[in-house]
């Protein structure tokens, strides 16, 4: 008998500390706005060494500069956050503030996982400071759910010797992409590396050639199967490896490095490598078909919806746009802004790689196609290796994903 | 002396304190999980509802939409094909190695101690060795087959969507012939040497004593072995993702990978439980039929099968 009575007190204790916590968290929280710094929990995925500075100082500047906000960061590494986020999510513990994948903003802002800053936004009036694509790219159900961190795209990086030695210049149009590959190939070199491996970094790279013929994924079984059938043409003149499935952006550039593809479609993060290198290289705009495009790369700042803090989140996001705080932040990191007003500034001013780049983001478009995207992506990532592993024609493979793309997009 | 009234009653109560510590750890990480499970996969569950915590029953649904994708029959098809291959080229090579290994001769400890190397490595290692080594532009095996003046037989093994998933079984089978080799040859030596003399005596040659000595006292070996196989092949995750990620397309997309999918790159919840409950039939019932044959051996006397 007396082991029940023990357990029960026992049982009895714990519920009582435990109502006494959860009351004095309750209390804390509503004491927050007036008194004690307020600690805002912070997840991104910058895990590498050379980014610790850059952002150790950010935090710094931010916690000196924005009155009573402390901040608590933990990283991640780039392929597990959404999945951490999601996690997350159900055990009901998400971070205040989270730096994110701009393409993100699909899953994670259309399951309504992110905090509605549209009026805070509104009040702050420099909606019209950014480049479209990256504040489009924030904006998701007509509600603004995050501030752009930084941006980029994609272009085509040129070995500058090989080019000359072949006598041609860099190709502005898909025809003049597809005659100058061929004629930078040979022996074990390829004209064009580019990465085409199962995941969203193949779709990256691919959506710009899909944009660049005119379409978009509504239109996947016409468009996608023109923008592949030239791909497909590149790998059976050997212009292009067909092993670019495996490839990851990374690789891509690896190759590019040994000397091994005279052309390489990559972003801006690959510069510092690529100052490295033994040979002299150039960057130019994506090559054109019926429109101009690029993809916008990048990461956003997010605020979640079930943080306590979301005033203070906002203060925070608030601060980090002033130039003072920005610039040097995007330097360190060797990113771009997303802001127009920056252009002038920081070394993407007089870098000339950073600056094609830059030129570029006007014609970056977002990913921005709802809470299913991944669906739809992974149907285009795999009609690319269908076609390049020559598993399917471009229009059959192009015809099966638009199936899959249609209701994936809610389009059916 | 007087016995106590109720002894098996108290010894009872002892044995259930014993069990205590490890029955709360099996209810924390294997019944509730398991659960969780389960009430997922007959919920209407994405990344959504989560939050709202309005997640709504929707009874059979996802088992519904799961067995109505192609793609799923497509994983299953994978996973027989792969656990299939492996168990078989594994059983056999690791019996020849067990065979080899029962006869002495120089350096046999210590290369039987380098084979298990192998199966000591983690699948993450040993994933990313063998994505190295079959790279068609800088892969070991082209160029050993270059070497030898094969270099037409050159391939992309991993890239081409015909001859992937046979890459990453001949990975898998790599990993696994030590382990069945090791077991394998843990039977052979439980088989009584006197069995061989007498029957040499009796003028059976080696076909003959392999086939009418070996084979028959091997089989309770040889069954567990395939059972053990089966069960760690078919949940097999780890070795794959690291080779191919699934692709190209979907040529190596096996079970365990089509679960994660759903699961973590479509946020489809409940139909990832429900894919996932589906994947544990299989080495469910081998675990069942497992236990039995266990069962039945501690039944039966040692070396009932003579």
């Amino acid at each position: 008998m007396s082991y029940s009575v023990d357990r029960r007190g026992l049982l009895r204790a714990a519920g009582a500390a435990a109502a006494t916590a959860a009351l004095g968290g309750a209390l804390a929280s509503c004491g927050s706005g007036s008194s004690g710094p307020v600690t805002l929990t912070w997840w991104d995925y910058f895990t590498l060494d050379n980014f610790q500075p850059g952002m150790n100082r950010l935090i710094a500047d931010i916690e000196s500069g924005v009155p009573d906000v402390k901040i608590e960061r933990r990283t991640f590494p780039f392929a597990e956050l959404d999945r951490q986020l999601a996690l997350a999510a159900i055990s009901g513990d998400l971070p205040d503030i989270a730096i994110v994948d701009n393409v993100a903003m699909n899953t994670l802002g259309g399951n309504h996982l992110l905090a509605d800053l549209t009026s805070r936004v509104a009040k702050w009036g420099q909606a019209d400071q950014y480049y479209k694509g990256p504040w489009d790219g924030c904006q998701v159900g007509g509600k603004t759910l995050g501030i752009p961190n930084n941006s980029n795209c994609l272009a085509l990086y040129c070995n500058t010797r090989m080019l000359k030695s072949a006598g041609v210049r860099p190709p502005t149009t898909w025809d003049e992409l597809a005659s100058t590959a061929h004629r930078l190939a040979s022996g074990d070199r390829y004209g064009l590396a580019l990465s085409a491996i199962r995941t969203e970094e193949g779709v990256f790279q691919f959506l710009p050639f899909l944009w660049q013929s005119g379409g978009d994924l509504d239109t996947f079984g016409t468009y996608g199967a023109t923008a592949l059938s030239f791909l497909h043409d590149l790998i059976a003149k050997g212009s292009l490896s067909e092993q670019c499935v495996g490839w990851t952006q990374q690789d891509v550039n690896t190759r590019f490095l040994n000397q091994r593809a005279a052309l390489q479609i990559n972003g801006p993060w690959q510069i510092p490598t690529l100052k490295k290198a033994s040979f002299d290289w150039d960057v130019v705009p994506l090559p054109r078909d019926r429109e101009a495009a690029t993809c916008l790369g990048g990461e956003n700042w997010v605020v979640t919806a079930t943080s306590r803090h979301i005033d203070k989140a906002w203060e925070v996001l608030e601060y980090t746009q002033r130039p003072s705080v920005l610039v040097p932040y995007l330097v360190s990191f060797g990113d771009l802004p997303s802001r127009k007003d920056l252009a002038d500034q920081g070394t993407w001013a007089s870098d000339p790689a950073l600056r094609l780049f830059l030129s570029q983001l006007p014609l970056a478009r977002p990913r921005q196609y709802g809470p299913h995207y991944a669906d739809a992506s992974q149907a285009v990532a795999e009609a690319e290796q269908a076609v390049f592993t020559g598993a399917a024609s471009p229009s059959g493979a192009a015809r099966t994903a638009a199936v899959r793309i249609d209701k994936a997009l809610g389009k059916q | 002396m007087k016995p106590s009234p109720f002894p098996s009653a108290r010894r009872r109560r002892a044995g259930y304190l014993f069990c205590l510590p490890g029955m709360t750890f099996l209810a924390l990480f294997l019944a509730y999980p398991l659960c969780y499970t389960v009430w997922t996969s007959v919920h209407d569950v994405d990344l959504g509802q989560l939050l709202g915590g309005a997640e709504r029953f929707n009874g059979l649904d996802n088992y519904r939409a799961v067995l109505d994708d192609p793609a799923f029959w497509h994983a299953v098809r994978l996973s027989l094909i792969f656990t299939l291959g492996s168990l078989l080229l594994q059983f056999t090579l690791g019996f020849a190695l067990a065979l080899l290994f029962a006869r002495p001769f120089p350096f046999n400890g210590l290369l039987r101690s380098l084979l298990l190397v192998a199966w000591l490595l983690p699948p993450v290692v040993s994933g990313t060795l063998f994505r190295w080594m079959l790279d068609a532009e800088s892969g070991a095996y082209n160029a050993l087959l270059a070497a030898v003046g094969l270099g037409g037989l050159g391939h992309d093994w991993l890239t081409d969507p015909s001859t992937s998933l046979a890459g990453v079984i001949f990975a898998n089978v790599w990993v696994g012939v030590p382990f069945n080799m090791l077991l394998l040859l843990v039977g052979l030596h439980t088989i009584d040497p006197e069995l061989y003399e007498a029957a040499a005596i009796d003028g059976a040659g080696a076909w003959q004593r392999f086939r009418h000595i070996t084979l028959p006292l091997m089989r309770p070996v040889s069954v567990t072995v395939l059972l053990l196989g089966l069960l760690y092949t078919f949940k097999v995750f780890d070795i794959v993702f690291v080779m191919t990620g699934g692709g190209p397309v979907d040529a190596t997309r096996v079970l365990s990978l089509y679960v994660y999918e759903v699961f973590f790159t479509s946020f489809r919840f409940g139909q990832g439980a429900a894919a996932g409950l589906l994947l544990l039939v299989v080495p469910l019932l081998a675990g069942v039929f497992y236990v039995r044959r266990l069962r039945r051996e501690d039944e039966t006397p040692a070396g009932g099968a003579v």
